[in-house]
């Protein structure tokens, strides 16, 4: 019975696998038109809106610079030489993150690799995967900066050449990254990588924020600057870094140096392919050994882990009453065990704290136009849209995810509804800790008024509250019970009504508090704001509020009456 | 070197295997002949999915070594791998695909022509009870589907080994019975099968030979009769299973 197989085992079947992979790709497009029209409407306008505001931005940064010819000419290809380098050094984190999961841990690998398919397929395939997934977000930011650059030198061709540099780079980082995967599956024990990454993300952090602060402009200096700029940046500018070529390429094709710059370009091209080569063949031939080597560690780290958080959760949710306390101290283990979650939360608001701390440099900017009450503001609005987005992702899908306890849920000595004081108190919990800690920074790196710290720290707390009632409330009143996948519940009905109705508040929010703002922008400083503009931001909080109360109400009321 | 021709469907040679300080395998060597169904029970924990992870190639043994139809699975794992399949106990489907589009990405990855992969799939689907849902998206099937889904696929290459882990779990009692059927219909044509399970039952009823591990270790191997001459009575394989493990942990 032991025949020869209907295929030679060596025979590559990658085209196979990609295939598959674009089929199911074509049925979720299908599934997304036809089933959720509304989520995706809202995806395409939240995603064009995005790309409008970075084009502004950046135009503006543009128009900036080409006021200063000298700065420009010499900064120009510095920044992107600065831009390429960070991007070099996410983007490898981001796929090693990316490529570790897809290859060692998704139950796909494990099908694949009891399959007659050899494993250079295998890493074919998750590699390109990761390289898309970790990659699309630098597409999203480049596509205005190209633009807003074309409208700069005027070259139509440029648009065409600059997509190129972005598609021959990526696969450098893409490569290093799967590098690295490799190498933490292969000579780290299971658990251990948590740690390693999230120390290798803290070094990286304190490098990007140190890299960044050297640079602050000093104002009236401008030749010394220049100097001392160009120095500083020597270690990005050696002629063997990719970001290196691409900002050179870059430089030429904005100068109408076509011929230079496609040099630059294939350069960049044949080195990323030849890298990626490099990678996925060693990768492909040691991969069985690093796949039994993540499969097959100790365990030390993980109890040492859930001892530290389950310590941790059991005293930070006191003020509850037991039952609660104890699935709020549940809620919270789940959570920092979760790296997907924390880790999430932590790269949003540890870029967040990036721009804070180089917040003195950009305030100069802005001497003389209110920059005490226009910088808080603009804090104001990135930490609430981090939290709504947190909030949607995260704190709605978990009265959904206790759908197949509710039976254990139900034995306690409780009305249902009150189960949602738990997950509130615990949504509350993590995200109060984050928009106050960065809240806290702000205050501290600029110097900002008590006033206005008031105001600011008072409207934070009232959005905390109001998109954790939404996501909680929400989640309790149009829940997916049978659903254990939370992106799939985040992604749902019920997920979209919350995106659109948390969104909504954080605008309305914003626009009152933006009204305060632009009312007080010239004022001198330490004048406070009028009455009418402070009632405008109470009033904002008070909605705030108010709508997140009437949204765990009403959920609270429902899931007392709701049959599972 | 023996003739792979004649040699046992799966080698298992003194394998041992260890996660960081706990031993799952230990020392555990077993042939299991062309054409037999061998039934692998011990309880949770015993080291049932670790010996079949080793058995397909996701692990590799600290020490020892496995064969599957005469070839080592460490050196030629692609050759043995084309002539196994594999169901796990967590049955694994992509979400996004329908029941059907799986099966013929499987057909294909195995190399089976567009007439054998259509003629198999009637057979299936029509002994699986599969119409009614194949065309769906598999993310809205419910455990037993994807299972039947997944054993379509198993067998749509008509494969020279089966592994299967925990099969019966969450079918009806007459799906059970059309895979048992099934089952004695691949050995029946010379295909081997090597079943980890923990309804006893099954294993009593068409096992060809049974294998009780416990905390790593081959307690026992043999048809029912000769477990049952070990045990000392006549009784049925659930007691016979208590009893010995029962006694190892003594």
């Amino acid at each position: 019975m032991c025949e020869a197989p209907a295929i030679p085992p060596s025979h590559p079947q990658v085209g196979l696998l990609f295939r598959v992979r674009a089929r199911g790709l074509w049925n979720r497009i299908c599934q997304t038109v036809s089933e959720a029209p509304l989520r995706l409407s809202a995806s395409i306008i939240l995603i064009a809106i995005i790309w409008a505001g970075i084009y502004v931005m950046f135009l503006l940064v543009f128009n900036q610079l080409r006021r200063s010819p000298l700065e420009a000419t010499v900064a120009l290809p510095l920044v992107f030489n600065v831009f390429f380098a960070a991007m070099l050094v996410l983007l490898a984190f981001s796929n090693a993150i990316i490529a570790y999961g897809a290859l060692f841990r998704k139950d796909e690998s494990a099908y694949l690799l009891s399959s007659p398919l050899m494993p250079l397929d295998v890493v074919t395939l998750k590699c390109v995967e990761s390289l898309f997934v970790a990659s699309w977000s630098l597409v999203l930011l480049g596509i205005p900066l190209m633009l807003a650059l074309a409208k700069q030198v005027e070259h139509g061709v440029f648009y065409l050449l600059f997509i190129a540099f972005f598609i021959a780079f990526i696969p450098i980082p893409g490569a290093l990254g799967l590098l690295m995967a490799w190498a933490a599956a292969r000579f780290f024990p299971r658990r251990m990588i948590h740690i390693a990454a999230a120390v290798a993300a803290a070094i990286m952090a304190v490098l990007i924020v140190l890299g960044l602060r050297s640079l602050r402009i000093d104002e009236g200096a401008t030749e010394i600057w220049l100097q001392s700029f160009q120095q500083r940046m020597g270690i990005v500018q050696s002629a063997f870094l990719p970001n290196n070529w691409v900002a050179a390429g870059i430089d030429r094709a904005m100068y109408g140096r076509f011929g230079d710059a496609g040099m630059y370009l294939c350069v960049t091209f044949i080195n990323g392919l030849f890298l990626s080569w490099i990678a996925v063949m060693l990768v492909s031939r040691y991969f069985d050994g690093a796949y039994n080597r993540a499969s097959s560690g100790g365990d030390a780290s993980r109890r040492l882990a859930a001892q530290a958080s389950g310590g941790l959760a059991g005293e930070i949710f006191w003020y509850l009453p037991l039952p609660l306390r104890l699935i709020a101290a549940k809620d919270l283990r789940t959570f920092l065990r979760d790296p997907l979650q924390w880790s999430q939360l932590v790269i949003l608001f540890g870029l967040l704290a990036l721009y804070l701390t180089n917040m003195p440099t950009i305030r100069q900017q802005f001497e003389g136009l209110g920059w005490f009450a226009l910088i808080p503001f603009l804090n104001l609005c990135a930490i609430s849209l981090i939290l709504a987005a947190f909030t949607c992702r995260f704190v709605f899908p978990l009265v959904s995810l206790e759908g197949q306890k509710l039976w254990l849920i139900g034995l306690l000595p409780m009305r249902r509804g009150k189960l949602l004081h738990a997950k509130f108190a615990f949504a509350m919990t993590v995200t109060l800790l984050v928009a106050l800690g960065s809240m806290l920074l702000a205050v501290v790196m600029l110097r900002i008024d008590l006033i206005w710290t008031a105001i600011h720290v008072t409207v934070a707390v009232a959005v905390c509250y109001g998109l954790c009632g939404f996501a909680v409330g929400i989640g309790a009143r149009l829940p997916m019970f049978g659903e254990l996948n939370a992106g799939r519940i985040a992604n749902g009905l019920g997920g979209t009504t919350n995106l659109l109705a948390s969104v909504a508040l954080v605008t309305v929010v914003l626009i009152g508090v933006g009204i305060a703002t632009w009312h007080s922008l010239y004022l001198p400083q330490g004048e406070p704001p009028a009455a009418l503009d402070i009632a405008i931001c109470a009033v904002a909080a008070i909605v705030s509020v108010a709508a997140g109360t009437i949204a765990l109400i009403v959920g609270a009321r429902h899931l007392n009456r709701v049959e599972v | 070197m023996s003739n792979p021709v004649n040699e046992p469907a799966i080698i298992l040679s003194t394998i041992s295997k260890s996660y960081g300080s706990k031993e799952a395998v230990v020392d555990l060597s077993l042939d299991i002949p062309r054409g037999e169904l061998f039934a692998f029970l011990g309880p949770n924990g015993a080291g049932k999915t670790t010996t079949i992870k080793m058995i397909v190639g996701l692990l590799q043994p600290n020490s020892g070594y496995v064969r599957v139809c005469g070839h080592a699975i460490g050196l030629d794992g692609l050759a043995a791998k084309a002539q196994m399949a594999y169901v796990p106990d967590q049955p694994f489907l992509y979400d996004k695909l329908t029941g059907r589009e799986f099966l013929y990405f499987v057909a294909e990855m195995y190399g089976l022509t567009t007439e054998r992969r259509d003629a198999m799939l009637d057979k299936l689907i029509a002994q699986l009870d599969m119409s009614e849902f194949l065309d769906q998206l598999t993310e809205n099937y419910s455990h037993g589907m994807k299972q039947r889904v997944v054993l379509a696929s198993a067998l749509l290459h008509h494969p020279a080994v089966l592994v299967i882990d925990e099969p019966m779990v969450g079918l009806d009692p007459r799906t059970i019975r059309v895979v048992k059927d099934l089952f004695v219909d691949l050995v029946g044509n010379g295909g081997t099968i090597f079943m980890s399970t923990h309804i006893l039952e099954i294993a009593e009823a068409v096992a060809d030979r049974i294998g009780i591990i416990h905390e790593g270790r081959l307690i026992t191997v043999g048809s029912l009769e000769q477990l049952r001459a070990q045990a000392q009575r006549e009784h049925s394989l659930e007691e016979i299973f208590l009893r010995l493990t029962e006694v190892n942990d003594v």
